[in-house]
């Protein structure tokens, strides 16, 4: 009787097994999400288009979207979207072969025509944005199957530029393109659950998402404080996990108190913009002598607690075009920066005829400014701030409506032309400076760094080149680096994944 | 001794028999010699030291020093000269301002009395941080158009003040007299009624003085005030509350040496009230003491 129960009890037995091999074969892939991950943010979004990216929503672009390269912390390529990428031997092109298991979040394939779509987008002059300018080397694109494209480029290109811009490069589903500004439309690891704006914005994980294992939380629930200190407490109190993008010396305190503070290789440059267009600073001698009135030192230190970098070039430490002995040579030195004052042969009153923009809501920016206004009162230049407050600052910077600014200048830790992405840097249509540009010698420094393709000492001296111009033509004096994005997360936080523009990257984040 | 000075010094004895105002009155004594010799003192509020940047009081830095490694102390007593000459500047422009205003509505009445009262009305209905940020997006930022938000937004008070008085003397008898002998109206208001009338406008001064050193530092705060390098106690505030957890000392004593200060104008003024009225018989209007608090 026994014999014959389990008769019928093995093939069922079999059976049951059978099902549950296939059904973990066919089922969605395994995935480990549990949980939520709280997070501060101090400013709400302003739209989904990962075109249209600004710090105000680095947390979420990298969650919602993937790029079609990626680089490591110390700026080697590797595979994301593209699986692999061909640059041609005389560089006018580069072929990717695209992964052909990723879906967007509608469900809907990844192929080659989206990411065709992404970069027709990024070409226009009006919907293209802040990847318009970086478009300005291709020619066109060529789709040679599902999971085959090939970018064509004006006129050959160096290696790393190419790979900048696929990194630069975030395929929005091409039926989402006309509505991505308001529903966004990636292969990310999340996707949007709830937004209330101003109030939070939760994520919830993508459950088709093409990297085994990510994410690594159901949910990340982002909250919006108005400041950094109220972020802080939160963070202090348990409330939330971590918090992102605070200031550097509530992450210094925090980071002596237990908190891990984790910052990425994508730095911003603090830099003394100067209007060569106005007054005293037409003349060249009078700007050199800003190399040696900056004490760099004490910048880094009062403005953003010493976390960063001082840099006497327009620099990120991971840029290649960073040259260290920069900083030597063009130290905080008063009796140098006296005689290029005397060189200058401008009179007393002349040198001291203009005024120190400031963003008054920027703290930092008041006490870098001062520990200038100092400087230059030192050397007998009596200088005045003036300090303005929100849109009326961003107009006068924006619009070149002052003497001289410091500011903040992103893409320092690319391709070294990328510099030319900031309003200050402009080789073309200067917002500041105007036209024609009146540094030729920069705007020749500049083409030859992107039309260098020889041997590394090659492009080394085009890199040195650039550099020498940078400082002689001192239009933009680079004081140090500083850290934008950093995470503050409490001790049981882990999967920290270094972004080159330091985007919050969500997906592999777990609190334990 | 005249009788004037006589009047005068039984007055200041009479303020003096306050303890509350004696002290007040000693403090701010000693606050405004210290402003007035800021120069002269052996600490340099400008000194820039970085690398000493917001250590704690101690020997050689008795209030600790701010983000730039300066010397609190001597910022304290640089920001209580800024302080004043904004309370002091702002008196004398609501005075000169605001006093002829309620001197000339008192006296003819009328339609000209109806036409500057709702002036003050309007005045009066905005809000006087609000109204001095306006005044300062105007003129941009400076020690200039802070002293000017403040003293215009002390105009009503005086014009209002001034008024009452007038109202109240107009018709005693030795204005009627002055007018009989064909004095002018403009002997009559400057000569005869505005003597007369002195004693509250001194107590309003002495109010607002405080009211524009509180109002200055607000804007200070709000970061609308004097730009620095120049101190100011609200600028100090602003900035020191980012060190809270570093440096608590930076907010606090700036923080301390405004409210003594403040504390000490209103204990003064309202000692001068209370003498003025045993004195006279002159208080002030009740409603003028609800208007001061806006």
């Amino acid at each position: 009787m026994r014999l014959r129960l389990f008769d019928w009890l093995r093939p069922l037995a079999l059976a049951l097994a059978a099902v549950a091999v296939v059904t973990v074969a066919t089922a969605p892939r395994a995935t480990a999400q549990e949980g939520t991950l709280r997070v501060a943010v101090l400013n709400d979004m302003t739209n989904f288009d990962p075109m249209q990216f600004s710090t105000v929503n680095f947390f979420l672009i990298k969650n919602l979207y993937d790029s079609l390269i990626e680089y490591t912390e110390d700026g080697t390529p590797e595979p994301s979207l593209a699986t692999s990428w061909e640059i041609a031997a005389d560089n006018t092109a580069v072929t990717l072969t695209l992964r052909d298991d990723v879906t967007f979040a509608t469900g809907a394939r990844f192929t080659a025509a989206d990411v065709a779509a992404t970069w027709a987008k990024a070409n226009d002059p009006t919907a293209g944005k802040n990847v318009y300018p970086t478009m300005g080397i291709v020619a066109d694109w060529v789709v040679e199957g599902d999971h085959r494209i090939t970018l064509r480029f004006k006129n050959p290109v160096p290696d790393r530029q190419i790979l900048d811009l696929l990194q630069f490069s975030m395929p929005i589903e091409a039926a989402g393109i006309a509505t991505v500004e308001t529903q966004p439309a990636g292969t990310g690891a999340f996707r949007l659950k709830e937004r209330l704006v101003g109030q939070r914005i939760v994520l919830e994980a993508n459950p088709d998402y093409w990297r085994e294992g990510e994410p690594a939380v159901a949910t990340v629930e982002f909250t919006i404080f108005s400041d950094d200190a109220s972020a802080a407490a939160a963070l202090e109190s348990g409330a939330v996990d971590m918090t992102y993008m605070g200031q550097s010396r509530t992450a210094v305190r925090l980071g002596n108190s237990g908190f891990q503070v984790v910052t990425g290789p994508g730095k911003l440059a603090q830099v003394f913009r100067i209007n060569s267009t106005r007054g005293p600073f037409r003349n060249a001698s009078f700007r050199q002598a800003f190399n040696h009135l900056m004490n760099r030192e004490g910048i880094l230190r009062v403005g953003y607690a010493g976390l960063g970098a001082v840099s006497a070039l327009p620099w990120a430490p991971a840029s290649p075009a960073a040259d260290p002995s920069f900083n030597d040579e063009f130290a905080y030195d008063l009796d140098k920066a006296r005689a290029l004052l005397a060189a200058s042969g401008l009179s007393a009153a002349e040198m001291a005829d203009w005024k120190l923009l400031v963003n008054g809501s920027d703290e930092a920016a008041i006490a870098i400014s001062q520990v200038v206004q100092a400087s230059l009162a030192e050397v007998g230049v009596a200088i005045e701030l003036d300090i303005r407050q929100g849109a009326e600052f961003i107009d006068a910077l924006l619009g070149g409506d002052f003497a001289a600014v410091f500011g903040g200048v992103g893409n320092v830790q690319k391709f070294p032309s990328r510099l030319s992405t900031n309003s200050i840097y402009r080789t073309a249509n200067n917002p500041v400076l105007g036209e024609p540009h009146p540094h030729p010698r920069y705007v020749e420094a500049i083409a030859r760094v992107n039309s260098t393709i020889g041997s590394p000492e090659e492009v080394q001296a085009a890199y040195d080149n650039l550099n020498r111009v940078l400082v002689e033509e001192a239009f933009g004096v680079a004081t140090n680096s500083y850290e934008t994005g950093i995470i503050v997360a409490a001790p049981n936080v882990s999967g920290f994944v270094p972004d080159m523009d330091n985007l919050l990257v969500a997906r592999r984040l777990r609190a334990n | 001794m005249t009788a004037r000075l006589r009047r005068l010094s039984l007055a200041l004895a009479a303020l003096l028999a306050d303890r509350g105002a004696a002290i007040s009155l000693a403090f701010l004594v000693v606050v405004t010699l210290l402003a007035a010799g800021a120069g002269w003192l052996p600490m340099d509020a400008m000194r820039q030291d970085i690398l000493k940047a917001l250590e704690p009081p101690s020997a050689a830095h008795w209030f600790g020093t701010d983000e730039l490694g300066r010397d609190i102390l001597a910022r304290v007593i640089l920001g209580a000269r800024t302080s004043l000459q904004t309370a002091a500047g702002a008196v004398a422009i609501a005075a000169v301002v605001g006093i002829p205003m309620g001197l000339v509505a008192g006296y003819f009445g009328g339609w000209r009395d109806t036409v500057l009262m709702r002036f003050v009305d309007v005045l009066l209905a905005l809000p006087g941080i609000l109204f001095a940020m306006a005044i300062i997006a105007v003129l941009g930022r400076s020690q200039m158009a802070a002293l000017i938000a403040v003293g215009i937004t002390g105009v009503p008070n005086f014009a209002r003040i001034t008024r009452a008085q007038v109202l109240s003397l107009r018709s005693r008898d030795f204005v009627t007299a002055v007018e009989a002998f064909g004095a002018s109206s403009g002997y009559a208001m400057a000569r005869t009624i505005l003597p007369n009338a002195w004693s509250p406008i001194m107590v309003q001064a002495i109010v607002l003085a405080s009211l524009a050193i509180l109002l200055e530092a607000a804007l200070a705060f709000l970061g609308i005030g004097v730009p620095p390098p120049t101190p100011s106690w609200g600028e100090m505030l602003r900035t020191g509350k980012n060190y809270l957890h570093e440096a608590p000392h930076y907010a606090v004593l700036p923080g301390i040496a405004l409210t003594l200060t403040i504390l000490s104008f209103d204990t003064l003024g309202r000692a001068m009230s209370r003498v003025l009225e045993d004195r006279h018989g002159q208080a002030m209007p009740a409603g003028d003491r609800q208007e001061e608090g806006r």
